[in-house]
Order: C-alpha cells, then structure tokens, then sequence
C-alpha cells in the first residue's frame, strides 16, 4: 500500500516512485546528497528521453556507416544526405542535449540539496524541446524538392524545408527555458548565502550554464534569420553571415559538451573513485578560462573562409592566445591528480601507478569517465588543437578526418561520459540493479575501443587521402569520371567493421539501461555502498558506512596537495609528446605542399 | 574541503599548488605560447597560407567576368590555357566552371574563387599523391583570390567537400600542371 500511495497515476513503471520524507527530500547512500523529488524527478525525465533519442540515432549509425562503407553501399545519395541529417540532430542535439539539461539540474539544485524552482518551467521547457526535436525529424523525413537535407548545418543559401528552421528554433528556445529553474536555484543558494562559495561541481554546471544561453542564442539569430530567408520574408542572406551565426551555436553546443563532460568527471571520479580536487584555485580558474575564451572556438569553422582577415582567425582561433586549450591542459592535470591525490591519501596507491592500478575499473561508472578522459585528451583534444590552426586547417576543412575529430571529442568524450551518467542515475536514483554487472563492467570498454579505432580510421582516411565528407561515394566510385581516391578502401574495411561493433556496444548500452530500469532488481535506499570508492566489501553496501570513505578527505591537517601526484605527471608528459610529435607531422604534411596563399 | 560536491571552507583560494602542478602549468603556458607563436609567424615566413583577398561579387557579374576569361583564354584539348596569371573558377551545382585549366609549374597564379549558388568546398590534390591535398570554401557572394605556385607537373583533382545538394558527389574538376 504504501508503495502506491507515493507513485503517480502515470507512472506505470514505477520509475518516480522512490521513498522521500515529509519534506520530499531522501538521502542519498552514495553521495550523502540530500535530494529534493522534485530535482530527482526532472533528471530521471530528461535523462530517459536522451536515450530514446540515442536509440533513434544509434538506428541511423548503421545506415550511415553501411553507406559510407562503400563496399556494402546501403542507401542512395538522396536518402543517405536524409539519414545522415536524422543521425546528427538525434545523437549531436537531442541525445547530448537532453543529457545536459539533466546534468544541469544535478550539478545545480541537487549537488546544493535544494528544490528544483519553476518546475513549470522545467516541463514547458522539456515539452517545447520534444516539440522542436519532433518537428525537426518529421522536417528532415519529408524532404522534397527544392529543399535539401539539412544535414547539421542547413547553410544557407542550400535551401533546407522552413519546417526545419522552425523546428530548430523552437528546440533551441525550449533549452533555455529548461536551463532557467538551474538559474534560479543557483541565484536562491547565493541569495541564502552571500558570502558563500559554491561547490566546484555547481560552479562548473554555471559556467556550462552561461555557455550554454551564449551559444543558444546564437541559435537564435542563425535559425530565425535562416526561416525568414527561407519564407521569403527576407530576399537576401549573406552565406558568410550564417555561416558566423550558425557556428555561435553548431560549436558552442560542442563546448556545452566539453564543460557539461568536465564537470561530469570531477563528479563521478570523486564519488566513484574517490578523487579529491587538488586546487580550488586552479581547477576553478580554468573554468573562468572557459567562459572567456571557449565561444572563440567557433572561429575554427571559418578558417578557410573568404572575406575574413587574417588577424580576426588568428585571434579567435587561439582562443586568445589559446586560453581555452590551456584551461584543459589545467584539467587533463587536475582531475587525474585528484584521483591519484585522493587514492593515496587513503592508502590506495603504491608506486607510480599503483593509484589507478588499483581503481575501480569493474565500475563503468569510474571505468567510462576515465576511458573518456583519455580517448578525449589524446584523439579528439589534439586533433582539435591542430585543425584550429589556420594553415593546418586547409588539410582538415571538410575531410573525413574532421568527422573522425568531432567523433573523439563528441562520442568519445561526451558520449561516453555521458553513458556513466545514465549508469549512475539508473543505480542512484532510479535505484534499479544492472540486468547484467559483467556486461555494464564490459561495455565501455567495448565501446569506446570500437570507436575509438573508427574515429582514428575516419582520421587516417581524411588526411591522407583527402576523403571529403558528406558523401555517400567517392572512394570508389565518383559518378562520371574515372578518378577515385579507392586508395583508402583498405583502411574502409577498418572503419566499417569496428564502426558495426561500437553500434553494437551503443546497443548494448540502451539494452543495459532499458532492461535494468524494466527488469532490474530494485536497490534499497541505503544501498549501493558497492558504488562508492574502495567501499566494496559486502558488508559495507548494507550500510551508510562507506561515506566514511570520502569523509576521511576532510581532515586539514592532512591536505591533499600534499601528496604525490608523480603517476599524473608522467602521464601528462606523455599526453605532451603525443601532441608534439602529431604537431609536428601535420605541419610536416602541409609543408609538402606547393605554395599556397598571399 | 577537497570535495567537488561540498562547498570549499576556509581561505581556498590561497592553498598551496603541489609542485608539479604548478610545472605542469608553466608547461602549458609556454605550449601555448609556442601555438600561438607559430602559426602566427607561418603566416609571414611560410609557403601555404588560406589568404587572400576578398571582394564582394554578384553572382552574375562573376559569370560575365568567367566568360570573358574562357574567350581571352585559349581552348587546347587538355583544357584551358588563361590568358595570364589569372585563373577563374566558379562553384555551381554541380560543376567546376572553368575547369580543365592548363598551367605551369614555378609560375604563381591568382586563383578566384566564387560560388554561382550555394557554397562549394574547393578540394584539390595531385592523383599521384591523395595525401597532398587543401580544402578551401567557397561561398555565393564572395570573390577570393589566393595565389597558388604549383612545384610538381601532373593531374590535380577537384572535388566539392562542402554538401551542395543531392548530387554533391558528381562535383569533379581537373586541374593540369605542365612542366613550366
């Protein structure tokens, strides 16, 4: 009886019904976050719809790799430029997006043990995303002449349907209404107290945050001036002047990804494995870099455009001086140090790398983050590094191995992450066993390495044989002439067979995820002590004890800086080389080059 | 204090940075700086640059202008020879106009670059050697002109890398470099 009096009509499946007190408020076992139903409730929405909509696009991964792997040669040109448009917005908007807006609410009102404010507004915002995103497939699906699929970019003057500008603009809209209850509650904490710093996780959400209602609007203008154009309400429209809006939000939504993703790491690898934030000042100060500088890196899409000065590209591009990069560089530092800090101070570390050694690696939830971190840094950070360089880009501008870059940074990183995340709320808060802990164990493994391979042959492909992008032919067959580039159809075979096992790795994730939230075994409130860091005995996951654990980082007397971070050090330096010598190899290559430009 | 999820106490902000972090940083500084450094003094010491300059251009101002260069040029069966040190292109659905072009090695050329419709995406390589290959974008509206000096004789290829409408695929060109 009382299980059903706190579930609601709707709620067949028992998703929204876990216990609260009088307050609405429950205790969490893993984090010892005090949280509000009203916080839990939104992040269980958003995030199950981000995942029916990985489900969509993780359907059009296999048409699209079934056709660009030209030897299988799927679909025709017209309903390839169809379902590469369905892929992009479903995995690059709808999955990504509705995953941060949850995230959002995590790193706001739920890490502060607040209420979520204006839930009206967290509906009517998530209701008008629906909406939009809806809008936008059903635009893309009936494409007809004289309109194109949009693909990610619907670059004017290549008419897209007005649907589509419509949808866009009413899907871009709804995320800034679902992003003001996270406003509102970070203004009520600083209102409630003045003086008051907030955690380093809500801090980074804010900063995200920012970002975000920066890039959205951006969307606004691009979107709204592309929909006047197309309804012809404005004759004419510069392809320059889109192309600068479109960027403000097709790349900031990427950087929304890289802090959202950051912020995600700071959280799950203190939680799950037991990382301490080693500097305050640094890790913050490297968000502020961020807030900056990061929206500059939507110049590195115009690089080889005309009608842009030299100085403008330079400046932008470097982020200013590449204030950005560095603020990454300061991460890539911080939060493997505030694993290995944290490791050792509580005994868990013994010699360079006995830290991570030695880390919860059966966990996905720490095993995924830390898969992310390093796919991320080495594939799709460096290779951002260089085609943000003017002259580097010339080699990268809409190749394949732009693809393979925006695949590293986005999937690796966000995707993967972002997997964790899902993981860590079906534990958490859906509170719901893994139908299978040896498959959850095994699945970012399987997924990122099949990625990673794909995303490293999309590289190779673009680069050395200059395989462009969007298209559905041309390795081995471009129609009417004899020439081809069938030189890369080797490293295709690659590509297309690791891409077919990562598709399989994304379908065991959705299958892990919706079988563990319909079939898994419900965990009790106090539960789940096996998640928190080094408190896996079975003892320990009946009871509250293992928050114990993390308390133990609060002694003053014994600071974490202190401690050894020698294994993160080595590791960066390693991180360095691998930039240096892949520096130095693409300017190699663009050197060879005949002479080029004024 | 050293949590993510708590706010920090005490004076955080003047915490010590452990020792190598505080390298590590210094490190990126100066990685940075060497970023920066050289891509702004390629510009002016290197060979392959994506600069020129830009002018405003009707579309159909452009067609008249290509016109005029095919009759100036002369038509051989490779291709055509321009008349000077001027080459025209212009980026239509879907076709290189202007192309076959005939040019030689160690003579610099002004490319102009301009889309008849929609953009195009200007990729050229050798066919001997894929890896060799620059992508530069090509809008409606704009007239670019980069300077291009060929070293190597042989058959360079143009594709569209920019999605143009379905058809994109087709978009090919030639560009033939004789030994000058």
């Amino acid at each position: 009886m009382a299980e059903t009096q706190h579930r609601h009509r709707l709620d067949v499946l028992g998703l929204f019904d876990n216990e609260y007190d009088s307050e609405g408020y429950r205790t969490c076992s893993v984090t010892g976050l005090e949280i509000h139903k009203s916080v839990e409730n939104h992040v269980k929405l958003f995030g199950l719809t981000a995942v029916l909509f990985m489900v969509v696009g993780g359907f059009f991964a296999i048409t699209v790799v079934g056709t660009r792997w030209e030897a299988i040669g799927l679909l025709s040109s017209s309903d390839y430029y169809i379902h590469l448009s369905m892929h992009a917005w479903s995995m690059l908007l709808f999955w990504i997006v509705f995953m941060e807006v949850a995230i959002l609410y995590v790193g706001g009102p739920m890490v502060l043990g607040r209420k979520l404010p204006l839930t009206v507004l967290a509906k009517v915002g998530y209701a008008v995303m629906l909406v939009g995103a809806l809008t936008i497939y059903y635009a893309i699906w009936t494409t007809s002449a004289p309109d194109q699929a949009p693909l990610l970019t619907a670059y004017v003057p290549l008419p897209s349907s007005p649907v589509f500008y419509a949808g866009a603009l009413v899907f871009v809209l709804g995320v800034v209404v679902a992003a003001l209850p996270f406003f509102v509650s970070i203004w009520q904490e600083k209102r409630a107290n003045p003086g008051g710093t907030l955690p380093l996780v809500t801090f980074g959400a804010f900063i995200t945050g920012i970002i975000a209602v920066e890039a959205l609007l951006g969307g606004v203008v691009a979107f709204s001036s592309g929909l006047l154009w197309r309804l012809e309400i404005v004759t004419s429209l510069d392809a320059g002047w889109y192309r600068m809006w479109f960027w403000i939000v097709g790349h900031g939504t990427q950087q929304i990804n890289l802090v959202a993703m950051i912020v995600v790491w700071y959280f799950l690898t203190h939680v799950v494995g037991g990382a301490e934030v080693v500097s305050e000042k640094v890790s913050r100060t490297a968000f502020i870099l961020y807030l900056l500088f990061i929206n500059m890196g939507a110049a590195h899409h115009l690089l080889v455009d005309p009608g842009i000065s030299t100085g403008w590209r330079l400046w932008n591009t470097s982020y200013a001086f590449y204030g950005a990069t560095f603020a990454s560089l300061i991460h890539a530092f911080a939060i493997p140090a505030g694993i290995e800090a944290g490791r050792r101070k509580r005994g868990k570390g013994g010699g360079l790398f006995g830290w991570l050694t030695s880390a919860p690696w059966k966990n996905p939830m720490f095993a995924a983050p830390v898969i992310a971190i390093i796919l991320f840094g080495f594939l799709g950070g460096i290779t951002g590094v260089l085609m943000g360089q003017l002259q580097l880009n010339m080699a990268w501008h809409n190749t394949f191995a732009t693809v393979g870059h925006f695949h590293s940074t986005v999937v690796l990183g966000t995707t993967i992450t972002f997997m964790a995340v899902v993981y860590f709320v079906i534990r958490t808060m859906f509170l719901r066993e893994f139908v299978s802990n040896r498959l959850a164990s095994l699945q970012p493994f399987l997924y990122g390495g099949a990625m990673g391979v794909t995303a490293l042959m999309m590289m190779y492909v673009g680069i050395l044989y200059g395989v462009p992008r969007r298209t559905p032919e041309v390795v081995s067959n471009i129609p009417g002439t004899d020439f081809s580039l069938s030189a890369a159809e080797p490293l295709f075979v690659v590509f297309g067979l690791f891409a077919f096992v990562a598709i399989a790795g994304g379908a065991l994730f959705v299958a892990l995820a919706v079988g563990s939230l319909l079939f898994g075994k419900r965990i009790d409130p106090a539960g789940n002590g096996d998640l928190v860091s080094d408190g896996g005995s079975a003892v320990a996951s009946q009871t509250m004890a293992p928050r114990d654990d993390l308390e133990l980082a609060d002694d003053p007397n014994d600071p974490v800086h202190a401690y050894e971070m020698r294994g993160t050090f080595v590791l960066c330096l390693l991180f360095l080389a691998a930039f240096v010598i892949t520096y130095v190899l693409n300017w190699y290559l663009i050197t060879q080059l005949w002479s080029i430009g004024a | 204090m050293t949590s993510p999820i708590k706010p920090p106490e005490g004076n955080w902000w003047d915490q010590p940075i452990n020792r190598r972090e505080s390298i590590w940083l210094g490190i990126g500084v100066g990685w940075s700086v060497i970023l920066f450094g050289w891509m702004s003094a390629f510009t002016r010491i290197g060979d392959q640059n994506p600069i020129g300059e830009t002018y405003r251009v009707e579309a159909e101002d452009y067609r008249d202008k290509l016109q005029a260069y095919v009759d100036e040029g002369t038509d051989t069966e490779e291709g055509l020879v321009p008349p000077g040190d001027d080459v025209y292109i212009g980026a239509g659905q879907f076709y290189w106009d202007g192309l076959p072009v005939v040019l030689e090695t160690g003579q610099e050329y002004d490319f102009h670059l301009a889309a008849y419709d929609v953009q195009h995406g200007f990729s050229v390589r050798p066919e001997h050697t894929l890896s060799k290959q620059i992508n530069l974008q090509v809008l409606p509206g704009y007239e670019w002109i980069v300077p291009m000096e060929f070293d190597e004789p042989g058959t360079y290829r143009v594709l569209c890398n920019e999605f143009c409408g379905d058809g994109h695929e087709a978009m090919h060109g030639r560009i033939i470099v004789q030994e000058g």
